[in-house]
């Protein structure tokens, strides 16, 4: 069962492989996003040591079970509510931005609230099902997509216009000091653990988390190809310029004997695909919260009949996103979503050290 | 109440097919050449020419059909979009990979036709662009009876998939967009002539700072411009060994730079191994010993990489990267500041290495 941890851990560093977490990073390029790559690989680390020591301690339970079981009714709703939102949001940044950029590559004709309908309609349904197939789902296209984001990676890495040299100017920054705001987006790479959160739930008894040092490494990987790989292809300069930094470096590589000539297109394929389940995976963590904080009978992972409530929660979520895209413009949207990675560095620290604290008290009461 | 789900769903997505802005492959018309120049009128200054290709059944040489569409504008973007009501299908960029700009032009600023191709989506960011002489649209006019297809004749030359020449220079937009951005890397592109009206000339170089040409290489400079840059390394090389002419091909040549200082000195030093065969020599060369040829190519090549050096330098510009490699070697802000002093008198070192592998089929 360890590889469901690693699917959650490996879709949300690819999905940041491309939107806001490169552009911040970048943003900051001379003002402390080197010493920041240093430093979010331990901090990521600790949380991830520290929450998945904490939910092997509560098998069977997800986070809001664990609040439910200590905290009265009203406290823990409005706790779990509140991450909830936090969920909820993540996606959301993701496939608004989305929608705006197949709006900007594919068609510029269609109506950008059009595209956002229907990919929030195929989201909202995958996000609807049960806790089980929505893991199994995460499988699927994650094994399917690897290997060619793995493609993407290495054929920008060996391409000859790669300047190391740039890298290198680059890299030279690490002496300053590390930046708030970059070292939020850096951590966020390594916080797909965070989903346990929900699918601890799925996790058999007597469950042990193995291998936890792959989770580091890879993440550490992931976070230097994202910053580095732009800044070798289009110089320390011009990488400012872009607005969206991945779509412009993959397109600015050939695939000569390739069906389409452009990389882009396969780059935007892939990352629709990894779009799509990611706001799945979030929905359905959303979706499970809420409904953790209403009454109710306990919560079932492979349930055969879809409740009602499921729909009427995703169609609450679609409603809001619509709403949140009619509200804010292109550059707002990536304001909000770099505040919101600051945010959520807190909010993840605190979820982290409460149900570690929680789990050293269980452990003290038995 | 399922299947009513179903068939509303199934309804949304029919009802929304009908937004799609898309539009048939013959309502489009690609463009396959775009050139723009210095028209010389102060309110209009852009000229811009569209080759347009015109779909035609035959596939043969010289039977690729073109029209083309010419427009002076006070800027690109209004230009384009004047021409769309010259046209009866929808203009579309997505194809068009050659993009030449008139030297007229590039003596003065490209920097706006960058910043246009930039942003817009369709235009290619690995599209070649090439300076234009004497412009823009009497190069893209030249009707090349070798084309098979509209435009390819120019895109053949540019891409690695027709022929491969050691004079030829393949600048891609995302490319060109870093140079002019990057302290210490300075753009240069390839400059086509028409000869008459059927075919190209492409071997020279413009050298450009930030905004526009400062020198030109002739064809010899520029094939050492392609080597030395690790651009083209495939070509050949003319030497004279006591008096007699020989030829030689390079096979493989690799070429590397450091920068020394020592004492109070900056020092470029430049490192070419190059393993070559002989493609035209005296007889006997066979039974020769090989080294003594070796040492007077390797000095010969010494020689007029130092002088083209030496000049790129003399012209206040840095293709190489050589301010990038400092600026990696050197932390900190002032390290571009510093290099800009250093510069001007660091003191070139090249040592070349010619190996010959061999004499060819004969002795």
């Amino acid at each position: 069962m360890n590889r469901y941890f690693f699917y959650n851990f490996a879709c949300v560093s690819f999905m940041n492989l491309m939107l806001f977490v490169p552009y911040v990073l970048i943003q900051h390029r001379y003002d402390g996003t080197v010493m920041s790559l240093v430093i979010a690989p331990v901090v990521g680390t600790v949380l991830l040591y520290m929450y998945t020591s904490a939910m092997s301690r509560f098998p069977g339970m997800g986070m809001p079970d664990i609040f439910r079981e200590r905290y009265p009714r009203w406290f823990s709703s409005m706790i779990i509510g509140g991450f909830a939102i936090m969920w909820w949001l993540s996606s959301v940044f993701v496939i608004v931005a989305y929608a705006i950029l197949i709006n900007r590559f594919f068609n510029p004709d269609a109506n950008t609230f059009v595209i956002l309908f229907m990919l929030l309609l195929a989201c909202g349904y995958a996000a609807t099902r049960s806790s089980l197939t929505v893991m199994f789902v995460l499988e699927i296209l994650l094994l399917l997509n690897a290997p060619f984001i793995l493609f993407i990676l290495v054929k920008m890495l060996t391409d000859t216009q790669f300047n190391w040299d740039a890298v290198h100017v680059a890299a030279n920054y690490v002496v300053n000091m590390p930046n708030l705001s970059a070292l939020a987006a850096a951590t966020y790479i390594f916080t797909g653990y965070i989903s346990m959160s929900l699918y601890n739930r799925l996790m058999p008894p007597n469950f042990q988390y193995k291998y936890r040092y792959i989770y580091p490494v890879f993440g550490f990987a992931v976070l230097l190809a994202t910053f580095f790989i732009p800044i070798g292809l289009h110089g320390t300069e011009a990488v400012g310029q872009y607005v969206y930094i991945w779509s412009v470096t993959a397109d600015s590589l050939i695939m000569q004997y390739g069906f389409i000539e452009r990389l882009l297109f396969l780059f935007l394929i892939v990352f629709l695909n990894l779009t799509l389940v990611f706001t799945m995976t979030a929905w359905h963590q959303a979706m499970e919260f809420v409904k953790s904080c209403l009454p109710g009978g306990k919560p079932e992972v492979d349930n055969h009949r879809i409740p009602v409530s499921n729909y009427v929660i995703i169609a609450v979520f679609i409603v809001f996103t619509l709403a949140y895209m009619f509200l804010v413009n292109e550059k707002e949207n990536v304001r909000y979503a770099s505040y919101w990675l600051i945010l959520r560095l807190f909010v993840e620290i605190l979820l982290v050290v409460w149900i570690f604290v929680l789990s050293r008290r269980r452990m003290d009461r038995t | 109440m399922r299947l009513l789900i179903r068939l509303l769903c199934l309804a949304v997505v029919i009802g929304t097919l009908g937004g799609c802005g898309f539009k048939d492959i013959d309502k489009r018309f690609f463009v396959v050449g775009t050139g723009i120049d210095w028209s010389g009128n102060k309110d209009k200054p852009y000229r811009i020419t569209l080759q347009l290709a015109i779909p035609s059944p035959k596939v043969e040489s010289g039977a690729s059909k073109t029209q083309y569409e010419i427009i002076d504008a006070p800027s690109i973007a209004e230009g384009i979009r004047m021409l769309k009501s010259y046209v009866d299908k929808e203009l579309d960029f997505g194809h068009c990979k050659m993009f030449l700009i008139g030297h007229t032009l590039a003596d003065k600023d490209i920097r706006p036709v960058i910043d246009w191709m930039s942003r817009r989506r369709d235009i290619q960011s690995v599209a070649n662009l090439a300076v234009g002489e004497p412009d823009a649209e009497t190069v893209l006019k030249v009707r090349a009876t070798s084309e098979l297809y509209p435009g390819n004749a120019l895109y053949l030359t540019f891409g690695s998939d027709g022929t491969e020449s050691s004079y030829t220079y393949v600048e891609t937009l995302s490319g060109l967009n870093r140079r002019l951005a990057e302290k210490g890397l300075d753009p240069a592109l390839a400059f086509i002539r028409n000869d008459n009206r059927t075919s190209y000339i492409v071997n020279q170089i413009a050298l450009m700072d930030k905004q526009k040409i400062k020198m030109m290489l002739s064809p010899t400079e520029t094939q050492l411009f392609n080597q030395l840059s690790k651009h083209f390394t495939k070509a050949s090389m003319h030497g004279m060994f006591k008096g007699t002419p020989i030829v030689i091909a390079i096979n493989s040549l690799q070429s590397s730079f450091r920068i020394k200082q020592e004492q109070d000195e900056t020092i470029i030093v430049m490192r070419i191994r190059m393993k070559v065969v002989f493609e035209e020599a005296p007889s006997g060369v066979y039974n020769a010993s090989w080294e003594a040829f070796e040492n007077e190519l390797s000095r010969d090549y010494e020689k007029v990489s130092m002088a083209l050096l030496e000049k790129i330098r003399r012209a206040g510009i840095d293709p190489f990267g050589f301010g990038l490699r400092y600026r990696a070697m050197h932390n900190g802000q002032g390290s571009w500041e510093q290099w800009q002093e250093l510069y001007p008198q660091a003191r070139f070192q090249v040592h070349a290495h010619v190996k010959v592998e061999g004499t060819g089929l004969i002795k």
